[in-house]
């Protein structure tokens, strides 16, 4: 049988993400978000923000970006079926960068699906409120499990869900 | 203050739009994404967004895009969206909620393919009080 062991409450992955204005920039053209304080740090002053701000939408893709990567680590086969954030705070990005520290949990598993809450913390301020995802596995076998079956898999820095 | 008379009103539906491997390509790598073919989780606001274009430059609304900041986005995804796409958009002005002068928009958008409907995707703008009378437009 091949059900997933996923403990509610477990860290499934934790990783930082530098963020530098020249990823910004390439975000804006990708996105057609030119807002100028996401890009110029004289506008984001004039709008009353402390120093060029982070898209939101940048910081709820590097949350994506987390995700997708535990699921390729994993080797589990699943897609987002709900994906929703709240922007507390601005990740503000000074001229040097900065980092955006991800961390996802196991916050409900049923059946095949299971929903993921994500904490992102910039300059020690929690910067979403946190995200959800909820992940459903694409196929009827192999859900949840490593791609190594047993062993630690290809990620040891991770926690990986792993077969009964 | 914007016109709560739009609550409940959807724009006409964006004609046609094709989500071109080249954009999706393009918007993976400026997140570090393998590029998979499949359209990235958070994409679809590159699409969204311009569909409430509309809304945002129409005068009677009263939206002065200089003071919103985005506070709360969700997107559902009924089945996986691929490059190659023909989807368009259709989005509805779902709530105005006033608080201490400043307003919270719910928008929520039906994005939908030659299938029907593909995704749902809610954007919650917070629009700061007007501090005076401003003529800004969109930022």
């Amino acid at each position: 049988m091949m059900q997933p062991e996923l403990e509610v409450g477990a860290t499934v992955f934790s990783t930082s993400f530098p963020v530098e204005r020249a990823d910004l920039a390439r975000y804006a053209d990708a996105s057609g978000d030119h807002n100028p304080i996401h890009l110029d740090e004289a506008a984001a002053k004039a709008a009353g923000l402390p120093d060029v701000i982070a898209h939101g939408m940048y910081t709820m893709g590097l949350v994506s970006r987390a995700i997708l990567e535990w699921l390729a680590a994993a080797g589990v086969d699943a897609r987002i079926t709900e994906f929703s954030a709240r922007f507390a705070k601005p990740v503000v990005v000074p001229a040097t960068g900065t980092s955006v520290e991800v961390e996802g949990k196991v916050r409900k598993v049923e059946g095949a699906t299971v929903e993921i809450a994500v904490t992102a913390v910039s300059g020690g301020e929690r910067v979403l409120a946190p995200a959800r995802a909820t992940l459903a596995a694409t196929l009827s076998t192999g859900l949840w499990t490593t791609a190594a079956g047993e062993s630690t898999g290809p990620v040891n820095q991770h926690q990986v869900p792993h077969a009964v | 203050m914007l016109s709560t008379s739009y609550v409940g009103r959807s724009l006409p539906t964006t004609p046609p739009v094709t989500v071109t491997a080249e954009s999706v390509t393009r918007f993976a790598e400026a997140l570090g994404l393998a590029d998979t073919g499949l359209v990235p989780p958070t994409y679809l606001i590159s699409l969204t967004l311009p569909a409430a274009d509309r809304l945002i430059d129409d005068p009677d609304f009263g939206l002065d895009w200089s003071r919103v900041l985005h506070r709360e986005q969700r997107f559902a995804y009924h089945r996986e969206l691929r490059a190659g796409a023909e989807v368009t958009c259709t989005v509805t002005v779902e709530s105005i909620k006033t608080v201490a002068g400043n307003d919270l928009l719910a928008l929520r958008t039906e994005v939908n393919d030659a299938e029907g409907l593909a995704a749902e995707v809610w954007t919650t703008l917070f629009v700061g009080a007007a501090e005076e009378q401003s003529a800004g437009g969109p930022a």
